[in-house]
C-alpha cells in the first residue's frame, strides 16, 4: 500500500497550501461524493491562507498572498479541492489525484489545481510527472510568484528524489529568485 | 442373429447360472455408467453455476455531465442529455430518473451511480439556467446551493463477444419485489416448496397438452427453465427432458432457492434485437423501456413476466394486442396470488404498454469514437477480456459535441457538394474534437455518415497536411527569440532552392504572387508559402522535424525541404495531437479517450491519468497562438467571423494540398480544439481549399458549441509592444497602422519606426487589435 511518509507529504502540501490548517486525521468515507453545499468549510479558506509555516522550512515572505485575489474559484472547484484534501489526508492518493483531475476539467487554467496534482504525484513517488505538472502550474501562474516559488520547491524536491542534485540546486535558485521579488 | 439365438437356446439350461453372472456385471456397469453420468451432469451444473456464469460485454459510458453554477449549458442541451439518459418527463418528480421542466428551470431526481472515484448519490435538485449558463443548482429539500452534482453517464456502446450475448446483471436484492412475486405467481407458484421438479404440474401440463393436441402449457419449474436456458438446446426430446429433470434436482441439491432465482432473473431469454439476444430482466428493462429495472411500474413488471412464455409471440413492439392481453393475464394472476390488490391491477391495466418506440440500438451509436476506445484498451487488455468480463469503461466522449460534430460535418458536405456541382456522396470528412489542457477526446468523426463503422478516417486516413504543418516551422523559429520575433520581416520574394543532389525547388504561393518583405506573424496568418519555405530552410529542416516530434508526431519524417509546406501524410488524430501541444501552451498531453476502467463488480482496474510533458517553450507557443489568432482575424481564416461572434477568440490554421486534394482546418478556442479534414476517398481533387471546405465545417460546429474562457492566459515571459508592421520597428506613437504584438522579454525591437519619429501619440486605438489584447 501507500507508504505513510508519502501520504504525509501530500497531506502537508495540500493542507498548508490550500487551507493553512494543520493536518488532522479526519475520517472520511470514500464511497460518498463530496459534500457540495456552499456552506462547507472550504469556502472559508481564504482567510486562513498563508498563516501557517509551510513544510520543508520554506518561509513565506510576509505580506505575500499566494493566490491572486481576483481569481474566483468556482464553488464546484472549492468543493473538489476540499474533497481531494480529505482523500489525501486518508492516504488515498490515487483518489485525491482523480478528484483533482475532475477539478481541472472544470477549471483547467487554475494553476493551484495543477500544483496540487503535482504534490500528490510527488507523494505517490512519481517524481517525473510531479516536475512536469509543477511546470504546467507555473506556466499558468503568471504574476503569482509565491505559487511559482512553491512549484520550484516541489521541482527541487522531485529532482532530489531522482538523485539529480544539481538540477535540484538550480530549482532552488529559481525559487530564491522568486522570493526576492 | 436368429441362428445364433437358436443355438444358444439349446445350451441354455446349462448356462443359466452362467447367464446370471453375465447380467450382473452389465447391471453393475449400467449403475456405474449412470453414476458417472450423473456425476458428469453434477460437475457441469456446479461448474457452470459456481464459475463464470455469463460473459458480460463491456459497457462504454460517455463522460458524465457535471452540473454546477457557471457551467456553459443551454436548456436544450440539458434536455437532450436527460433525454438520452431516459429521464422521464413528469409533472412532479418523485423517483430517481424523473424530471420536470419549466422553461429554464429543471427539477430532477438524479440516479445513484457508482463511479471510478466513488458513489454519486441520488439527489433531488433544481437547476436554473439563464443566458446559456447554469445560474444555480439547489437542493430541493433544503433550498441550499449544491456546488456540484454529477449525473449518471450516457451508455454509448458495448463491446460484445462474438456470439452477441448481452446482459445487464442484477442482484436479487436489487430486483423490485413485485417483479419477483409476479414471476413466481405466473411461472412457478410452488417455487419455494419443490425440489427442482413438480411432478403434479408436469402431469397437469401433459394432460392439458394431450387434450389440446399441442403444447399449450409448460409444467417446468423455474429451476427447470433455468437448466434449459443454461445448459441445453431447445429441442424437445425425451432425453433432454430427463437430463433437464436430473440437472434441476442437482441444482436444487447444491444451491439455495435465492441463488437459483437470481440466476434465472439474469438468464431467462426475453427478446431479440437483430443478432443480439436479450437475456435477463436487467437488459430487458433497458431494451423495452429504456430505464433500469428499479424505475419500472407494476404494469411494466407484468409485461416483462408475460414475455417469459414467448418473447417473439408476445413481442410488445410487433404484437401489442397479444402483449396487452398477456400482461393483463399476468396482472390477474398477481391478484389471485395476492401479490397486488384488485384496484392496483385495474389501474395497471388501464395504462398503455409504455414500450419505448426506438429500440435500444444494438449497433453502437458512435463507432469511430468506440473504435478509438477499443484500440486504447487493446494496449492493456486481451480481446476476450474486453468483450466478456463486463468491464465498465468510462470515456471522455461528450455526446453533445459528438452529435453537433456529426451534424455539422454531414450538412456542410452536402451544401458543398451542391454548391460545387458534385454528385452527393463525393466528399468525405473526418475530424477530432478535444479539450485543450487535459487532452481529452470529446468527439471523433470517422466519416460523414454518423453510425458508419467502416474505415475510420480520423485515425487511419493518412493525408497530406499542407499548410496545417506551418506552425511547427514558425515555432522552431520563435524558440530563438534572438533571431526571430513576430515582427521579424520575412522575405516572400521568389526562391529557388538547389538540393545537394542538384535538384531544384521553387515553391509558389497560393495566389501565385510574391508579397515581398512581410512581418513573420502575417506570413503565417496569410499562409505565405515562399516566406515559410525560406524560414524553414533558415532554421533547418531537421530542427523543424525535431519540433514536430516535440509536438507529438511520433512517426519518422524525411528531411525534404517540401516538408515545411506540408508534404507529409498525417491522420486527423495526429494533427490534433500536434495542435493540442501548441494550444496548451507547449505541454504535450497524450490524447485520451478513456478516463478509467472498472471491473464488473466496480473494482477499479485501471485509470488513465492526466500526464503532461513540457515539450515546447511556452513563450514560443504563446507567440504562435497569437499569429494563429491573426490568421482568424485578418488571414486565411477570416471568413470564420462572417458567422461567429466577433468576441469569440479563435486561433487556427487552414491547409490545402496540391490540386485541392485535401482541405484541412485546425482551430482552437479557450476550451476546445477541433481538427477537420475534408476530401475524397479516391484522393482526387475536391476543388476545396482549407478555407472553402474544412473551415466551414469547423465554423458550423463552433457556432453550435460556442466557446468559453479566454484563449491565452498571461505568460510570465511575454510583454506587449506597439509595432509598425511595415518595418517591424517600434511605433509607440504615430504609425496609424501600428499593432500591439507580444514579445519574449528582451527580444522586442529597440529602434523606432520612421512613422513613429515625429508622430503624435495616438488618440484612440485604431483597430480591433487593441481590444483583442486588452
Amino acid at each position: 500500500m501507500i507508504p505513510i511518509p508519502y501520504s504525509r507529504i501530500a497531506c502537508l502540501a495540500l493542507f498548508v497550501i490550500v487551507s493553512g490548517t494543520a493536518c488532522t486525521t479526519a475520517t472520511y468515507h470514500r464511497t460518498q461524493s463530496p459534500v457540495i453545499d456552499q456552506s462547507a468549510p472550504a469556502s472559508e479558506r481564504p482567510a486562513a491562507r498563508g498563516e501557517v509555516a509551510p513544510p520543508g522550512g520554506y518561509q513565506e515572505p510576509p505580506g505575500v498572498q499566494v493566490y491572486p485575489a481576483p481569481r474566483q474559484q468556482p464553488p464546484a472547484v472549492v468543493a473538489l479541492l476540499d474533497h481531494a484534501e480529505q482523500q489525501a489526508n486518508n492516504g488515498d492518493l490515487p483518489a485525491a489525484a482523480m478528484t483533482l483531475e475532475r477539478a481541472i476539467r472544470i477549471d483547467s487554467r487554475n494553476p493551484v489545481l495543477w500544483h496540487h496534482l503535482a504534490s500528490v504525484r510527488l507523494a505517490e513517488g512519481d517524481a517525473i510527472q510531479a516536475e512536469q505538472l509543477a511546470k504546467k502550474s507555473n506556466a499558468l501562474a503568471a504574476g503569482n510568484y509565491a505559487l511559482q516559488a512553491r512549484n520550484w520547491d516541489l521541482i527541487a524536491e522531485a529532482r532530489r528524489t531522482r538523485g539529480d542534485a544539481s538540477g535540484a540546486q538550480s530549482a532552488e535558485q529559481q525559487k530564491r529568485a522568486l522570493q526576492t521579488r | 442373429m436368429a441362428q445364433r439365438r437358436k443355438r444358444g437356446r439349446k445350451k441354455s439350461r446349462a448356462k443359466k447360472t452362467q447367464r446370471r453372472s453375465f447380467w450382473l456385471p452389465i447391471l453393475a456397469m449400467l449403475a456405474v455408467f449412470l453414476t458417472v453420468y450423473i456425476a458428469y451432469l453434477d460437475f457441469q451444473v456446479r461448474q457452470q453455476f459456481d464459475g463464470k456464469r455469463w460473459s458480460l460485454p463491456a459497457r462504454v459510458y460517455a463522460r458524465p455531465l457535471e452540473l454546477y453554477a457557471g457551467l456553459p449549458l443551454t436548456p436544450d442541451a440539458l434536455d437532450m442529455e436527460l433525454t438520452s439518459l431516459h429521464y422521464q418527463p413528469v409533472s412532479s418528480p418523485r423517483r430517481p430518473g424523473e424530471v420536470s421542466r419549466n422553461r429554464n428551470v429543471f427539477h430532477l431526481i438524479t440516479r445513484r451511480f457508482v463511479y471510478w472515484d466513488g458513489e454519486e448519490a441520488s439527489r433531488d435538485i433544481r437547476v436554473n439556467l439563464s443566458n446559456g449558463v447554469i445560474e444555480r443548482v439547489t437542493h430541493v429539500a433544503s433550498g441550499k446551493d449544491a456546488s456540484l452534482v454529477r449525473l449518471d453517464p450516457v451508455l454509448v456502446g458495448s463491446f460484445y463477444p462474438s456470439h452477441n450475448e448481452d446482459r445487464v446483471l442484477v442482484k436479487l436484492e436489487d430486483v423490485p419485489p413485485p417483479l419477483v412475486n409476479a414471476l413466481i405467481a405466473v411461472e412457478d407458484h410452488g417455487f419455494y416448496s419443490h425440489h427442482g421438479i413438480a411432478p403434479l404440474s408436469i402431469m397437469r401440463a401433459l394432460w392439458a397438452n394431450i387434450r389440446a393436441r399441442e403444447v399449450v402449457q409448460g409444467g417446468s419449474t423455474l429451476t427447470q427453465q433455468l437448466v434449459k436456458n443454461f445448459f441445453l438446446s431447445s429441442e424437445r426430446t425425451l432425453t433432454r427432458k430427463v437430463n433437464e429433470a436430473i440437472m434441476a434436482l442437482l441444482l436444487e441439491w447444491h444451491y439455495e432457492k435465492d441463488e437459483i432465482l437470481e440466476a434465472y432473473l439474469n438468464e431467462v431469454y426475453l427478446g431479440q434485437d437483430g443478432n443480439r439476444s436479450i437475456h435477463g430482466f436487467g437488459l430487458a428493462s433497458h431494451f423495452y423501456f429504456e430505464r433500469p429495472l428499479s424505475e419500472l411500474s407494476v404494469d411494466q413488471f407484468a409485461l416483462l413476466v408475460g414475455l417469459v412464455k414467448g418473447p417473439s409471440y408476445y413481442n410488445p413492439r410487433t404484437h401489442p394486442d397479444r402483449a396487452t392481453r398477456r400482461r393483463n393475464f399476468v396482472l390477474d394472476v398477481m391478484v389471485e396470488q395476492g401479490v397486488i390488490s384488485r384496484d392496483e391491477a385495474s389501474r395497471a391495466k388501464s395504462r398503455g404498454l409504455g414500450v419505448s418506440r426506438v429500440m435500444n440500438k444494438a449497433i453502437d451509436t458512435f463507432p469511430a469514437f468506440l473504435d478509438m476506445v477499443r484500440r486504447q484498451l487493446r494496449r492493456d487488455y486481451r480481446e476476450e477480456d474486453i468483450t466478456s468480463e463486463g468491464l465498465r469503461i468510462f470515456t471522455t466522449l461528450d455526446p453533445q459535441v459528438q452529435w453537433q460534430f456529426e451534424k455539422a460535418l454531414d450538412r456542410r458536405l452536402g451544401i458543398l457538394e451542391r454548391n460545387h456541382s458534385m454528385p452527393g456522396g463525393t466528399l468525405e470528412g473526418a475530424g477530432v474534437v478535444t479539450t485543450i489542457q487535459g487532452g481529452e477526446v470529446l468527439a471523433v468523426a470517422g466519416s460523414r455518415k454518423p453510425g458508419f463503422s467502416g474505415f475510420n478516417r480520423a485515425l487511419d486516413a493518412n493525408r497530406q497536411v499542407g499548410s496545417v504543418i506551418k506552425p511547427a516551422v514558425y515555432l522552431t523559429a520563435l524558440e530563438h527569440p534572438e533571431h526571430y520575433t513576430l515582427a521579424t520581416l520575412l522575405d516572400d520574394g521568389p526562391l529557388t532552392y538547389t538540393a545537394p543532389n542538384r535538384t531544384t525547388w521553387s515553391p509558389n504561393n497560393y495566389d501565385r504572387q510574391f508579397h515581398g518583405m512581410t512581418p513573420l506573424y502575417l506570413a503565417l496568418a496569410n499562409s505565405y508559402n515562399v516566406a515559410t519555405a525560406r524560414l524553414g530552410l533558415d532554421v533547418g529542416i531537421k530542427s523543424v522535424i525535431a519540433t514536430l516530434h516535440d509536438l507529438g508526431i511520433d512517426q519518422p519524417l524525411n528531411a525534404y525541404p517540401s516538408l515545411v509546406l506540408g508534404a507529409v501524410e498525417l491522420s486527423p488524430m495526429q494533427v490534433t495531437q500536434m495542435y493540442q501541444t501548441i494550444a496548451s501552451g507547449g505541454f504535450q498531453t497524450p490524447l485520451r479517450a478513456i478516463r478509467a476502467v472498472l471491473a464488473a463488480d466496480g473494482a477499479p482496474l485501471q485509470s488513465y491519468p492526466l500526464r503532461v510533458e513540457a515539450s515546447i517553450n511556452p513563450d514560443a507557443a504563446y507567440l504562435v497562438t497569437t499569429a494563429l489568432r491573426y490568421a482568424s482575424r485578418v488571414g486565411t481564416g477570416r471568413s470564420l467571423y462572417q458567422v461567429l461572434p466577433s468576441d469569440m477568440e479563435i486561433a487556427g490554421k487552414t491547409g490545402t494540398t496540391d490540386d485541392m486534394r485535401d482541405s484541412w482546418y485546425a482551430g482552437y478556442t479557450g476550451d476546445r480544439l477541433a481538427v477537420v479534414w475534408v476530401g475524397r476517398d479516391d484522393n482526387k481533387s475536391s476543388g476545396l481549399s482549407g478555407s472553402s471546405g474544412a473551415l466551414l465545417v469547423w465554423r458550423d460546429l463552433f457556432a453550435r458549441l460556442g466557446a468559453s474562457g479566454s484563449l491565452q492566459s498571461d505568460v510570465e515571459g511575454i510583454e506587449y509592444f506597439r509595432i509598425d508592421p511595415a518595418t517591424g520597428l517600434r511605433a509607440e506613437q504615430g504609425c496609424e497602422n501600428g499593432v500591439e504584438l507580444p514579445f519574449i522579454k528582451g527580444s522586442e525591437p529597440v529602434a523606432d519606426a520612421p512613422c513613429a519619429k515625429d508622430g503624435l501619440p495616438l488618440q484612440k486605438p485604431v483597430d480591433w487589435f487593441k481590444e483583442l489584447f486588452q
